[in-house]
């Protein structure tokens, strides 16, 4: 009997210090949501409930902020019979396979050669080139305008050593070798950085064992090196793909307004943000970024795929 | 990501692997004297040519040593353009922005990294794929969000709705995972709430991350120019980078003032990057090629 109430007013007791519990902010089960929240309201309100509103506007005939008709598809069928739309996905296309190119095999091949000891002071060589980083991409346009102009320190140099001099700003066939050397400056040093870290981490006793197999430089480089560093070139490979579609300072500042000649650096965020806040079709814009995404979206998958997808990442 | 190998203790631990002779090691080294070269020209090039009149820019016999140098475009461009509010907007801008970014990846990383509840690694999983999601695409409504908020023309309206950075986030996150867990759990028997716990025994152990994190934010945003292009219409609030790209889509680009003004908003950052450099380095592997 008084074991039985005795449990009973226990059970009570704790069931009502649960409830009083449940209520305090200092309840360590509540703790996570309450570290969580700030993070959790601003993603919420600025990149979902945009994202959302982007994906309504493209259904939408938006007249100003409040007068929104729905007109189906009518945007997207818009941008299809577009050509500027066509030409600034292949603009956009060719540029960041350009840089997949370059900007992967030569940052790694440069911190292979600045890995284990092959020559002094090597962090001395990665600050050099990581310095180009620090830069804002407002800056490098500046500087490049500077540097590649018909009268620049590009073509200075060219004639100096004997070629001819280049219209890099001007030629539209140079539009996007132009766009590249700036990336290849700019990117160089921080992709070496990823490079760096992998290589860090190959064990040193592999290395002797396939130089007391015989194998050599080059083939211990292909062997041994790259497939070891294969997750963080997948990486980088997948964060180019994403820089890469995103480019829009860069033609949008080298040239004035960013009318590139005969539309030869017009990128797909350029285009969107024109068709934004130049011509104010905001339907029309967020169907564009809505197919940017989608694109964006498929070709990372693609790449997942022929990497060797999430096994390869581990 | 790992976090090893790029400090000079550890540099010295990796013995040389085989046999370097002197003669590669001069062939490489060879190589990245002229590679540097070649990657630090444009950046001499900047500042030389922003303490030259606009007329020894262009020419077809560049003169490449230092000579002919005044600080005349400098004061011409404080005196068109007004510089000073876009250096002090852009200070406290990028400063506003890191610690704001930072303190609430470092309470979200926190949370993820450390207590396990239903939906964790969904939440993470999404949040991190949300990073695909191009910035361009969130623009338009963003533009109409902060509108309606009243925050256009506002510093919050700049610098909260990147707040919520996923790369932040994961790179707290990592930071967390290595906080040791028994000195969380004897605070807990010491009877510590879970927030004093936060701060008094993970932030402590935080610190080097959350410089480097606050570096990274920094200079992100330092160096960000769209957002912060369709917030500011108004030229006193503008920080350097808008600024500055105002100047360079004049119809006639005064090209002298734009490298001062270039030059004035690199070599502060580069001075501050000799200072900071293990910060610097480690958080710039993090953001990669061009992602916001």
């Amino acid at each position: 009997m008084t074991t039985a109430s005795g449990e009973a007013v226990g059970m009570t007791a704790t069931r009502a210090r649960v409830r009083r519990r449940r209520l305090s902010l200092l309840d360590p089960r509540l703790a996570p949501f309450v570290f969580l929240f700030p993070f959790m309201s601003i993603f919420v309100v600025f990149r979902i409930w945009p994202l959302l509103q982007a994906v309504q506007m493209s259904f939408q005939d938006v007249q100003g902020v409040r007068v929104n008709r729905w007109i189906g598809l009518e945007n997207y069928r818009g941008i299809f019979d577009n050509p500027d739309f066509m030409h600034a996905m292949a603009n956009t296309f060719v540029y960041m396979i350009m840089t997949l190119i370059i900007l992967i095999p030569l940052p790694l091949a440069l911190s292979a050669l600045l890995d284990r000891g092959r020559t002094w002071r090597p962090m001395a060589w990665r600050v050099a080139m990581f310095i180009p980083a620090l830069t804002s991409l407002v800056v490098v346009t500046v500087i490049f305008r500077v540097v590649l102009a018909e009268d620049g320190l590009v073509n200075a140099t060219l004639m100096a050593i004997g070629l001819p001099p280049q219209g890099w700003l001007t030629t539209a066939s140079l539009t996007i070798p132009s766009l590249l050397i700036l990336a290849t400056w700019r990117w160089v040093g921080v992709n070496m950085l990823y490079f760096n870290s992998a290589l860090v981490n190959v064990s040193r006793e592999l290395y002797e064992a396939a130089e007391i197999d015989g194998a050599r430089g080059w083939q211990v480089f292909w062997h041994i090196t790259v497939p070891l560093v294969r997750p963080t070139i997948m990486f980088v490979l997948i964060i180019s793909v994403i820089g890469g579609f995103q480019l829009f300072v860069e033609p949008f500042l080298l040239y004035a307004g960013g009318n590139s000649p005969g539309g030869s650096g017009l990128s797909m965020a350029l285009l969107i943000y024109r068709t934004a806040f130049t011509s104010f079709k905001f339907g029309e814009a967020a169907a564009m970024g809505v197919v940017l995404a989608f694109v964006i979206l498929l070709v990372s998958l693609l790449v997942f795929r022929l990497t060797g997808g999430t096994k390869a990442l581990r | 990501m790992r976090r090893s190998g790029r400090s000079s203790k550890d540099e010295a631990a990796l013995a040389p692997v085989g046999t370097s002779t002197a003669w590669s090691k001069l062939v490489i080294a060879l190589l990245f004297l002229v590679l540097s070269v070649i990657f630090l020209a444009p950046i001499y090039w900047m500042t030389v040519g922003s303490m030259r009149p606009l007329g020894d820019l262009f020419t077809r016999t560049a003169n490449i040593a230092p000579t002919g140098l005044s600080l005349d475009n400098y004061w011409r461009l404080f005196q068109e353009q007004p510089y000073g509010r876009w250096f002090l907007n852009s200070v406290t801008q990028s400063l506003g922005f890191a610690t704001l970014t930072v303190a609430v990846c470092t309470m979200a990383g926190y949370a993820l990294a450390k207590y396990r509840f239903r939906g964790n690694n969904l939440i993470f999983l999404g949040i991190l794929a949300s990073q695909m999601i191009p910035f361009y695409l969130l623009i338009v409504s963003l533009f109409v969000i902060i509108i309606q908020l009243g925050l256009k023309e506002s510093y919050w309206g700049a610098i909260v709705p990147l707040a919520a950075s996923p790369i932040g986030l994961f790179f707290m996150r990592v930071y967390c995972v290595s906080i040791n867990d028994e000195m969380i759990d004897s605070a807990r028997v010491d009877g510590a709430n879970e927030y004093r716990i936060f701060w008094s025994i993970a932030l402590p152990n935080l610190r080097p991350g959350l410089a480097t994190l606050f570096i990274l934010f920094a200079l992100e945003y330092w160096n960000n120019l769209l957002w912060p292009l369709i917030v500011f219409l108004d030229k006193n609030n503008m920080p350097l980078a808008v600024g500055l790209a105002g100047v360079v889509n004049q119809y006639r680009v005064q090209y002298d003032l734009l490298l001062a003004g270039s030059a004035l908003a690199t070599l502060p950052i580069i001075a501050l990057f000799f200072l900071l450099r293990r910060q610097f380095m480690e958080g710039a592997s993090f953001t990669g090629t061009g992602v916001q």
